[in-house]
This record gives C-alpha cells, structure tokens and sequence, in this order.
C-alpha cells in the first residue's frame, strides 16, 4: 500500500509537467526509491491525471507481479538507483532541450540560474530505445557524475532526492534552452557576466 | 600524488619507539582518508576483546586528503579508536587549526600505541615526533596546557586532554587549539589510559593539487555557493548552531526534561537570538572556514568559545534550564575539564530524573541552572556522585535500575532531536555506528529545513532510503574531511569535483557516496565482530511507547520497526542486520565476512 502523502507527490509533480508542456498527454515518467522498493508510474498512464491505481510498486532488483504493469522504463529507473544515490527520477520530454540535444553533444547554459545549478548537461546516444540495458547503464553511468542529462531526441532523465528536486532540474534545463533560444533571436552580441564560465565545459 | 602527504607516523608510548612508513595507497584510494582510513586501519589494529582503555586499543589520528588545501573548510581531522563509552567503532572529528598543521608536518596519519609508564606529551614535526615527560601538565586544565605548550593560532597547535581524561571518564573528550573538541565517545579516557597529555605539532609544507586550474574553479563556485545560502552567510555567522533552537523547538521535536516532553517553554531564552543579544563578544572561525559560526561569549564569570546549539539544548531543554549564563558556564568548564557537553548534560538530565523519582539521593532537579557547574567539575573529577556520572547515564541509570531512563543509543547519549517529532531522525539514531549521534547523518535538512527540499517528518514508508543516503554522504565527506555546515551551501557533488582535482583521481559524484557506503559497511563489520547484534540498534522505551505529550508532534511515538526492517533490507542487509556477501563484494570488502562467521 502507498502512503498518501506519498502518491499526492506523484500527482503534483505529474500534473506540473504535463502543464508546463514538459511531456505529451502519456509520455513521460516519475518513480522514487522506497528502501528496496520502486514506485513507478504505471505503463500508459497520463501524468496529468495520475490515480492511485496508476503507481506500481515492485522490486529494485527483484521482479514480482508488478513488473507486468510498470513503465517500459523501469529497466532505466531500476540501473539507475542500483547505480545511483538517486532516491527520485524525473523522465521527461521538453522540447526545446530535445531540439538542442539534436545539434550538441552537450547544453551548456547562458542564463543565470541554470548556469549555477547545471553548469553542464551532456547528451547521449545509443541506437536503440532507453528500454535497452545499453541505454539504461549508459545513462546510470552518466547520472553518476551529473544530476541530469539527455538523451538525444528523446527527453532528460534527471535525479535527486525527491521528486520535487528531480523536477526542479529538468524545469531548470528547459527554461535554460528557452531562453537560449530567444537569446539568439534577439540576435546580439552575448555579453559574458559569468567569472570563470569557460570552466563549464569541463564540469 | 595530490592530496595525500604519502606518510604514517607511529608512536609506540611503551616503549618509546617513533616510526615513519608510507601510506598504503591502495586503501587511502578506497577508503580516501579521515573516518574512512581511520576506521579501515582500526579493523586491523584492535580486533574484539580489547579493553578499550588498555594500552592494545590504539588512537588513530587521520587527515583527508583535502584537509589543509585551502578549500573552505578543510580543516578538519579525525581520531579513530574503540569507544571506551560504546565498545562500538568511533572516530571523533573536530575542526580549528591541529588537524590542518599535523598534515602539513607531513602526515596523514599519526598512530599512537601502548601506554607511557608516566605521564608524557608528544611534539610532531617533519622529521619525526620525540615523547616528553608531562608529569608537571597532569591535572592541569585545558587552557594552561595548551598555553604551557605554546598554543600558536596556525604555526604550533596543541592537542591535549583535560583532568576528565586523566580520571579515566568515559564521556571525556579530546581538545584541540584550546577549545575545540573530538567529543563524543570518550576518546579523551583512551588518551587518559596512554598517560598521554597532550600533542603538539608543527609543519612547514603543504598537500599538492593535481588540477589547480579546475581546483581554483572550485573554490570559487564553493565561495558563491555559502555566500548564496542563508544558512551559511547569515543564519550560522549571525547566532551559530544555536540558531537551530527555536526552529527545532517550533516544531515539537526539542527534547526536554530527560524527554519527557517534546517542546521547552524556555526555548526563546536560550535561543541563538539570546544568546547574540546578551552573550556574544564575537564570532570566530576555524582554519579556511569562511562561514565562522564558533561563538565567543563572556558572563560575569567565564569567557570563551560556545556554546553550540546541542552543548544548550544538553544543559538547557534536556535539564529544564533556562538560564543561559549557567549553560555557558557550564560549556566553559567542560572545555577545560575536557568533557563531551551532550553526554555530560544529558547524564546530568539523567540524574535529574532519577533524583526526581526519589532513586538518587542528590538535590538535582530539573530546571536547577545553579548545580550545573558543581556537577560538571564533580564528574570530570570523579568526585562524591560526580563519579557516578563521569562514565555517562547508561552506567548511572543501570546503577540505579532504571537503564530505561538512559537517552542513548549503545551507550551514547542522543542530541537534540526528538524521533516523535522527526522519524527518520530516530532509524538514524537507533542504526548509528557510534551510538545516539546526529553527525553519522541528520535528517534536520530533510525532515525540518527542506534541504534539498522539504519531506514529511512523519512519513514512516520510504523513510530508510533517506536515512541511508544521508549516513552514506555524512560518513564520504568525513572522509575528506570537510564541514558538515559547509554540506549546508554546497552539494556533495561539488565535493566530490573537489576530491578528483586535487588528487587527480576520478571520483564521480555517486563514486563518493559509495565510498560512504563502504565505510558504513566496514564500521557495522566493525561492531558486528565485537559482539553487537539487531537488538542495540534501538532506542529508549520512551520514544517507543511514550507519545509526545503536547505540541505539534503530540501523540506521536516513534515507528521504529518498520523503517528499521525497510533499512536492513535496503541496505542490503539479512533479517539481523548483518551485511550479506552480495553487498560486501560490491564494496571491496569481501574479506572482512570471516571474521563474523
């Protein structure tokens, strides 16, 4: 049984990032670590409109009957936290950050607020889905050393002690990619007020 | 080589003997330095039986390898032994200046053995150590000895115990640079035991940085980092840990009287605001802090350093005083008698209760500020019922038949955080290394200051996973050995960036932690091999079975067993409590498992 308190974090954080366009009507994922357990959404669920029958909780490491109704990703969140100190992962879909992730190899921030949180998000690749155990240890390998990153095309998979935070980080980059994106509408010389900012690359 | 000094020390008090060997860099790489190496070396120096105040239990004094580089706040150090008040594992850490000038005489760790046939000091340099007679510091106090031994800010520090050490307490504590303390524990007794009074270093170089162009980065996003955070640019220097007192009491979590009740009515008066409004003279900092929450405050008696937040909840809330010119006093007299404040007061609170019951035959009663300086000298001195208390409240509760009436953990007396009110922070108390300690680990970010954010202080399900996390991060960054407070401001990643540019070695973020891990591991090894079994990682029946009695937590008790069979299992823990092979192969520690079986 899933505490209250609990599934009220999964349907706040689900209906935010449905509201903000950070995933499509049932795209998208959120799980957190429960000691040896894993709540994760269930497979095909809105999370815009997440109920309670919508969380399965199954194993970390250890299948058992609730596998057959969690997310296709629950390979990537399981590598992940086995990897990871993450206790929550936010998997979503924004757009602008996936437009970048098709041109770069890394985003790397102009802004304020994203530069002194992210400093850095790299994008990965591989040929198949995040399904795969390639993806998922590609992934878990990368959330080691950053709390959040890309998968080219597809969407950011970011962790953190709560949901709250995991979401925090994947607002943050999008807004970050936005406002490059404007920034190089208006068209003008970017003025750098960031000491030291040539060392975000090498975060 | 960046970080490490590359050398061990080690000085054998029986027979005089001073030795210098290189680190082993194979297990300073595993388990980086501080607690972690400290811990690693104890596993191999003082297996069970050993007495812990006999001359076979060593102390262990370790740095890490960012200690003295000039990142903020990297001037603490560690001293590992077996606890003559737990028997469990214990490391002690402190801050000031010694640990930062014992690295730079070149050190990282400096083991000291045996006993001295008389009472002796110790004077460390670059070239060696040399043991000096000390008959004529015996029984002198903290103060005059470090002054006798020419304390000098940041070229010659002093290290030493107080006549509480000498008496053999066991809640004595060690002091560095006049007052600071490796408190909790009793490693003071086991300096005691060695006829050791005091050691004093000197150094003249310094660690080398593998990355500085990425290490100076560092330092400058750490400086925005504690200049951005309120906690650490104006909550901590403005009214130090104290600041905590009237947060923590607002939401029924501040134990008092012995926990009976979970809020003090006399909380404001002995506040951090208080305390700056009539007590302050200045705040003060350690070596390469930039946060400075040490307090400098004068009564009409005493003046000096503290108190911190826990030392005036300890004499304060937990004794039912609201006097705060008697809880500084009291903090005073400790630093020179060289006692542990949280288990002296919560000891005295101990007693305070079994007098109130009609068991003790003493005048002590809750909210009686005027015996607590009387009591403080008459512990450290093991004089008329001083002596009953000088070993902690567990001894002096069985005593007494009321071992129930103790606030502690294996033997250690529990600081100042109700598990009514903050349940994770009760499965960190009850699963505690070293016993009832709020610095294997705190759960006040998460449960009360939303650090990184805020979660239910009485959600039970779920509750292990952040206690694990926080017990892995807490153990990697005293590994380092860094601030807690700086972990406030600044991220464990940004620690573990640092960590990799001054060694060159990689440690990814999520690397650290695991690092934390294995010392995590390693210590429950530790206690596991001395006898300790599921049945010690419990807490006082009064948590338990006595709901909070008013405020906001009223009605609460704490739900230990449910976290607690969550905790093992996501630890990766059997039924009881002991580390399975699966688990101690992920961690490199495979070979400890014999020593259990």
């Amino acid at each position: 049984m899933i505490d209250e308190r609990i599934y009220q974090q999964f349907v706040e954080i689900g209906r935010d990032l449905y509201e903000q366009n950070m995933v499509s009507s049932h795209g998208g994922n959120l799980s957190m670590r429960l000691g040896d357990r894993v709540v994760i959404k269930r497979r095909g669920a809105q999370l815009g409109r997440l109920k309670p029958h919508d969380l399965i909780e199954t194993g970390l490491d250890k299948n058992d009957s609730g596998v057959t109704l969690a997310s296709t990703e629950l390979l990537a969140h399981r590598t992940i936290y086995l990897q990871t100190p993450a206790l929550a992962i936010c998997h979503c879909h924004p757009r602008t950050a996936i437009a970048f992730s098709l041109s770069r190899d890394e985003i790397i921030p102009i802004d304020n607020e994203a530069s002194y949180l992210l400093k850095k998000v790299p994008v990965i690749w591989e040929e198949f889905a995040s399904g795969t155990p390639e993806m998922a240890n590609n992934l878990a390998k990368a959330l080691q050393t950053y709390k959040i990153v890309m998968l080219r095309g597809h969407g950011s998979f970011a962790i953190g002690q709560t949901l709250d935070e995991a979401f925090f980080w994947s607002s943050t980059l999008e807004e970050a990619c936005q406002i490059m994106v404007i920034a190089k509408t208006i068209n003008e010389p970017f003025i750098e007020y960031r000491a030291m900012s040539d060392a975000y690359a090498k975060w | 080589m960046g970080g490490w000094m590359g050398k061990v020390l080690d000085i054998n008090l029986s027979t005089g003997s001073v030795a210098t060997r290189p680190l082993d860099m194979e297990m300073a790489h595993t388990f980086v330095g501080g607690r972690g190496l400290g811990a690693r070396l104890l596993w191999d120096e003082v297996g069970p039986g050993v007495d812990p105040l006999a001359p076979e239990n060593v102390l262990i004094f370790t740095a890490g390898p960012l200690t003295a580089t000039g990142y903020q706040t990297s001037n603490r150090f560690s001293v590992s032994t077996k606890s003559p008040l737990t028997g469990t594992v214990l490391d002690a850490n402190s801050g000031g200046y010694w640990g930062m000038q014992m690295k730079k005489a070149g050190y990282d760790v400096v083991i000291v053995r045996g006993k001295a046939e008389s009472p002796v000091y110790v004077e460390i340099k670059p070239d060696g150590a040399i043991v000096h007679p000390a008959q004529h510091l015996w029984g002198q106090l903290v103060s005059a000895t470090s002054r006798a031994l020419g304390q000098d800010k940041n070229r010659r520090n002093v290290l030493c115990i107080g006549p509480a050490g000498e008496n053999l307490s066991r809640i004595a504590a060690i002091m560095n640079d006049g007052e600071r303390a490796l408190a909790r524990g009793g490693p003071g007794a086991v300096m005691g035991s060695k006829n050791l009074k005091a050691m004093v270093v000197e150094g003249n170089s310094k660690p080398e940085i593998v990355d500085k162009e990425r290490y100076k980065f560092l330092l400058y996003e750490t400086r925005k980092l504690l200049r951005a955070s309120p906690l650490t640019s104006q909550a901590l220097p403005e009214f130090g840990s104290v600041v905590m007192m009237n947060v923590v009491n607002n939401i029924g979590a501040l134990p008092t009287r012995n926990h009976r009740q979970t809020q003090f009515e006399g909380a404001e008066a002995i506040s951090g605001e208080a305390l700056a409004e009539k007590y302050l003279v200045k705040s003060a900092a350690c070596w390469a802090c930039p946060i400075g929450c040490t307090r400098v405050t004068r009564t009409d008696k005493v003046e000096g350093e503290g108190p911190e937040f826990e030392t005036t909840w300890a004499f304060g809330a937990q004794c039912g005083v609201d006097d705060l010119a008697a809880i500084i006093e009291a903090n005073h007299l400790c630093n020179e008698l060289g006692l542990d404040t949280i288990s002296a007061g919560s000891t005295i609170a101990c007693a305070m209760e079994l007098a109130e019951l009609g068991l003790l035959d003493s005048d002590l009663r809750f909210g009686r500020a005027d015996l607590l300086a009387g009591t403080v000298e008459a512990m450290a001195r093991r004089r008329d019922l001083g002596a009953e208390l000088a070993d902690g409240s567990r001894r002096l509760a069985e005593k007494y038949g009321r071992p129930d009436l103790s606030m502690s953990v294996k033997g250690m007396e529990m600081p100042a955080y109700d598990p009514r009110g903050m349940q994770g922070q009760g499965l960190l108390f009850a699963t505690s290394n070293r016993g009832g300690c709020h610095m294997r680990g705190n759960m006040l970010g998460l449960e009360v200051l939303g650090l990184p954010k805020l979660i239910d202080r009485f959600q039970v399900q779920g509750k292990s996973s952040y206690v694990i996390l926080h017990q892995n991060a807490s153990a990697s960054i005293d590994t380092l050995v860094v601030c807690k407070f700086a972990n406030m401001g600044v991220a464990d990643e940004y620690f573990a960036r640092v960590l990799s540019a001054v060694t060159g070695v990689s440690y990814p973020a999520g690397e650290l932690v695991k690092v934390g891990e294995r010392v995590w591991n390693l210590e429950r090894m530790y206690n596991l091999r001395e006898g300790f079994t599921r049945a010690d990682d419990t807490l006082p029946p009064r948590l338990l079975n006595e709901p909070a009695p008013a405020g906001p937590s009223k009605g609460w008790v704490c739900q230990l067993e449910p976290m607690l069979q969550e905790y093992y299992r996501a630890r990766g823990w059997d039924g009881n409590g002991v580390p399975r092979p699966k688990k101690l192969a992920e961690l490199g520690l495979t070979d400890l498992a014999e020593a259990i079986r």
